[in-house]
C-alpha cells in the first residue's frame, strides 16, 4: 500500500497555505523570508511527488526542483541583503515602518 | 506485511510539516521560527526520500538545512529583534542538544558500521543518475543560466551591505 499522489499534494497545498499565511500576518521582514522559503519548499514537494509518480515525465520535475533551489538560494541571499541595507537606513525590521516609497 | 509503514512513516511526516511550519508562523522568539523552518525543512527532505528522489533529498538538506538557515540565522543576528533579553536558544541549554544530537550520532554510527563491508553500497544510483542526465544533457544551457544568476546574486548581495569607504 502506497500512499497516494494527492496526499502528498496536499500536504504540499497545506504547507504552501502556511508560508502565505506567514507571509501576509507576519511583520517581521526576516519572518516573512522563510515564510517565502516554506512556500518554495512547498513547491518543490509537489514537483517531486508529480515527478515521481508520473513516470512518463521521467525526471523533468526534479530538474526544476533544483533550479528552484538556485533561485531560492539567490533569493534569500539578495532578500537578507537588502533587510541588513534597510536596517543601516533606518533602524527597524518591521516591514510596516519601512515606507520611505510610498507616495 | 509491512505495507503499514509507508502510511505510517507519510502521517508522521505530515504531522511534523504542518506542526514545524505552524511554528515558524506563530512562534513569538524569531531563533526560534528559524530553527523550526530547519525542522520543516528536514521532515521535508525525509518526504523527498519517501518519494524516491534520494538525491532531491540530500540536496535539500545541505542547500536549505545547511545554506538557507544559516544565512537566516545570520540576518536574525544582525538585526535587532524584540526588545526583551534573551540568550542564544542552545546556549543555556546544552544538555538539551547534547540529548538531541547524541541518537542522531549513534544512529550515524551504527549505520556506518552496518555497510562497512559493502564496497559499492549504493551502486544502483537511484535518481541521480536519470537527474544528472536531464540536468546536463536537456538541460545544460538553463543550468549554465542558473550559475550566472547566483554569480549576480553573490555579486549584488556583497554590493548591497558594502559600507561605503569615503
Amino acid at each position: 500500500m502506497t500512499v497516494p499522489l494527492g496526499a502528498f499534494v496536499a500536504v504540499s497545498a497545506v504547507l504552501f497555505f502556511i508560508g502565505t499565511a506567514g507571509v501576509l500576518v507576519r511583520r517581521n521582514a526576516v519572518v516573512i523570508l522563510m515564510c517565502v522559503e516554506l512556500m518554495l519548499n512547498a513547491a518543490n514537494l509537489a514537483l517531486v511527488a508529480f515527478s515521481r509518480r508520473f513516470a512518463s515525465i521521467d525526471e523533468r520535475g526534479s530538474v526544476f526542483v533544483i533550479f528552484i533551489f538556485v533561485v531560492a538560494a539567490a533569493e534569500v541571499a539578495v532578500g537578507l541583503a537588502i533587510v541588513l541595507s534597510a536596517y543601516r537606513n533606518r533602524p527597524t525590521v518591521d516591514v510596516d515602518e519601512i515606507r520611505q516609497l510610498r507616495g | 506485511m509491512f505495507d503499514f509503514i509507508e502510511p505510517a512513516v507519510f502521517a508522521l511526516l505530515t504531522i511534523a510539516i504542518v506542526a514545524g511550519g505552524a511554528g515558524v508562523v506563530l512562534a513569538n522568539r524569531i531563533t526560534t521560527s528559524a530553527l523550526l523552518m530547519a525542522f520543516t525543512f528536514l521532515n521535508v527532505a525525509a518526504m523527498f526520500v519517501l518519494l524516491g528522489a534520494e538525491t532531491i533529498a540530500m540536496f535539500q538538506v545541505l542547500i536549505y538545512v545547511g545554506a538557507i538557515t544559516v544565512l537566516i540565522l545570520y540576518g536574525v543576528m544582525f538585526t535587532p529583534q524584540s526588545p526583551r533579553p534573551y540568550g542564544l536558544f542552545f546556549q543555556t541549554q546544552k544538555w538539551w542538544a547534547a540529548a538531541f544530537v547524541a541518537p542522531i550520532a549513534i544512529f550515524v554510527a551504527l549505520v556506518a558500521f552496518a555497510f562497512r563491508d559493502s564496497a559499492s553500497a549504493g551502486a544502483k544510483g537511484g535518481d541521480l543518475v536519470p537527474l544528472a542526465t536531464s540536468v546536463f544533457r536537456d538541460f545544460a544551457f538553463p543550468f549554465e543560466v542558473a550559475s550566472v544568476l547566483l554569480l549576480a546574486a553573490m555579486v549584488g548581495a556583497i554590493v548591497l551591505v558594502k559600507r561605503d569607504e569615503d
